[in-house]
């Protein structure tokens, strides 16, 4: 294990990884977006604040994954648990953050309710989906449908 | 989760229905207009919830190991005083707060704002209630002469000025008091409450879990409008400024870092397994983590005054701003929000009627030191009842006139008049069983 990956913490998502997820977001995808992520951490929060999770290291968050339980989709009655955002600090991949932030929500979600956890990603993204593959992830038979509007 | 769901008895629940009728008016507002800003939420309902399968083994002091209590009357007796005291201070802090924030709810400019500020009213009232349940559920004759009935009565009669906790006994002035309140004092609730997870009377460890994950929003409703408000301020908006904010945040703090109790004190609670640190190390943290939000502040400035920078770039512009204590790339000291001394306008603690300034200054003579906390102070709050009444008792202590300890026990008594007070129409808060019945109605006589 790296010296960095020691020092990991992963914890439930607060109100004070505003800064540090938005700027984490911004190192990944070049933008820097503040009311977006306002928005969507205040969500989450409010939804089930430990149902999301953060990675922190050396006083900084270095990976966050966020989600929730719900259940109404379209055939999908049952309590399920969604894994929506991800993101992981480029200096600190193939450290395990993903995976350790995964587990952490996985026993999350598991003890809310969810005897599944479901997550969608785009064809184009294959390390996001061989990210989810190799944490026992699998296709399943799900059209998902969408309009340009 | 887990949790068991259960109501007080009918008559403690009608009682908390008629003090939600007077003092959160917009109870049913906020339940009309619910899916509207919360969709998919569950509604809020007025119950006591209870986390299962929690630890069941005393988690600190010199208890740890034992199982954990399941009625107070099988604690010690000084044990269970102080559980008893924390639970009525708990109480005490969530009606309190209600009351706080709807005198100036209305004032919101945005919608979306009030209705977080209004949620957070309705779950506070939840949070009281679980409290009333939890002296309701058990019996507390070993410790109190009051019955439960009293003890709900007396939460349910407090008003601004008679609250337990100082913090609850100031005044809103403006939106950014609710704002800043949620933000500075919601924040001392979920160290308590994160400290009172691990009690070692089981039915206050399992009221913590939801309580907590409320109260995650509830820092948010404080935090998330901030943010805002300092990228309005950067843009130079005529609704706001980083003054004003720090003001707010000046009235707020110290009454925040008191209600760890007196620094030197919290052995007891940890002895007794009550709460896992001591009232220092608790406000330490506590005051590390709203530096940490103020930071964020500061940044979400710099990056709306200076749009050309990186994240990178606006940490160390911020770094040396503060570092210098002048103004770089039109941005000056004065334009950001800043922690203010932790000893600063002190009643309560070590520093309690100390002549510490902002900075960490000392003053010499109590004149000097009243022009100082003016000059920092929001201007709304220094025409108010508790600063006379602190500036009355610092004059006091300075010139020997009052005793330090006694002016540390003082609560400024707000006169009301009329209004909202059901005592001052010797209403009772609780009705008795054969009222309820006799009448058929719901109200408390």
């Amino acid at each position: 294990m790296s010296e960095k990956s020691s020092e990991l913490r992963i914890r439930s998502l607060e109100d004070t990884d505003l800064g540090g997820i938005t700027a984490l977001d911004e190192k990944i995808g070049g933008e820097y977006r503040p009311e977006v992520w306002e928005r969507r951490i205040g969500y989450y929060l409010r939804r089930d604040p430990e149902a999301s999770v953060v990675a922190e290291a050396d006083g900084k968050v270095v990976g966050f994954m966020l989600g929730e339980v719900r259940s109404g989709e379209f055939g999908l009655e049952e309590p399920t648990g969604w894994i929506e955002v991800l993101g992981v600090d480029p200096d600190y991949r193939g450290r395990s953050v993903g995976r350790r932030l995964a587990e952490e929500m996985l026993e999350h979600l598991r003890a809310r309710g969810a005897t599944t956890v479901r997550t969608l990603v785009d064809e184009e993204m294959a390390g996001i989906a061989e990210f989810f593959e190799r944490l026992g992830f699998e296709p399943v038979p799900m059209r998902s449908f969408a309009k340009r509007l | 989760m887990n949790m068991t769901k259960t109501h007080l008895p009918k008559r403690f629940h009608q009682a908390v229905l008629k003090w939600k009728d007077i003092f959160l008016p917009d109870y049913e507002f906020l339940l009309e207009n619910w899916d509207k800003y919360f969709p998919k939420d569950p509604r809020f309902e007025l119950c006591a919830f209870r986390e299962l399968g929690m630890c069941n083994e005393i988690e600190c002091g010199d208890l740890k190991g034992k199982p954990k209590f399941t009625r107070s009357g099988d604690m010690e007796a000084t044990q269970s005083s102080h559980l008893l005291g924390a639970i009525k201070a708990q109480a005490s802090t969530e009606f309190g707060s209600i009351q706080q924030h709807q005198l100036t709810l209305a004032r919101a400019q945005e919608e979306e704002e009030q209705f977080w500020i209004l949620r957070m009213m309705a779950e506070e009232l939840r949070h009281g209630y679980q409290m009333l349940h939890l002296l309701m559920e058990d019996n507390w004759s070993a410790v109190s002469d009051q019955t439960g009935a009293d003890m709900v009565e007396e939460i349910l009669s407090m008003k601004t000025g008679s609250h337990i906790l100082g913090a609850f006994n100031i005044d809103f002035d403006s939106f950014v008091d609710n704002v800043t309140f949620c933000a500075v004092i919601d924040r001392v609730g979920k160290y308590q409450l994160s400290m009172q997870r691990v009690s070692a009377y089981k039915p206050m460890a399992e009221s913590m879990p939801q309580m907590l994950r409320e109260e995650a929003f509830h820092l948010a409703a404080g935090v998330v409008p901030l943010r805002r408000w300092m990228e309005k301020a950067a843009q130079d908006s005529v609704y706001i400024t980083t003054t004003a904010i720090q003001k707010t945040l000046n009235k707020w703090l110290p009454r925040g870092l008191e209600m760890f109790g007196d620094e030197r004190g919290g052995g007891t609670n940890v002895r007794y397994g009550l709460k896992p640190m001591k009232n220092a190390e608790a406000q330490q943290q506590y005051y590390d983590e709203v530096g940490k939000v103020v930071h964020d502040l500061n940044i979400r400035y710099i990056r709306a005054r200076l749009s050309g920078l990186n994240g990178t770039q606006a940490e160390a512009l911020l770094g040396k701003i503060l570092e210098e204590r002048n103004s770089h790339q039109g941005v000056a000291w004065e334009d950001l929000v800043h922690l203010p001394h932790m000893e600063f306008f002190r009643r309560r603690g070590v520093p309690a009627f100390q002549l510490v300034g902002w900075d960490g200054e000392q003053f010499e003579d109590v004149e000097s030191y009243l022009t100082h906390l003016a000059k920092h102070l929001p201007d709304a709050y220094r025409s108010g009842s508790d600063f006379k009444h602190f500036v009355e008792l610092l004059t006091g202590v300075q010139s020997g006139e009052l005793e330090l300890g006694k002016a540390v026990r003082e609560l400024p008594a707000l006169r009301r008049v009329g209004g909202v007070c059901p005592c001052s129409r010797a209403v009772r808060w609780v009705a008795e069983e054969s009222q309820l019945k006799g009448n058929g109605s719901d109200s408390i006589t």
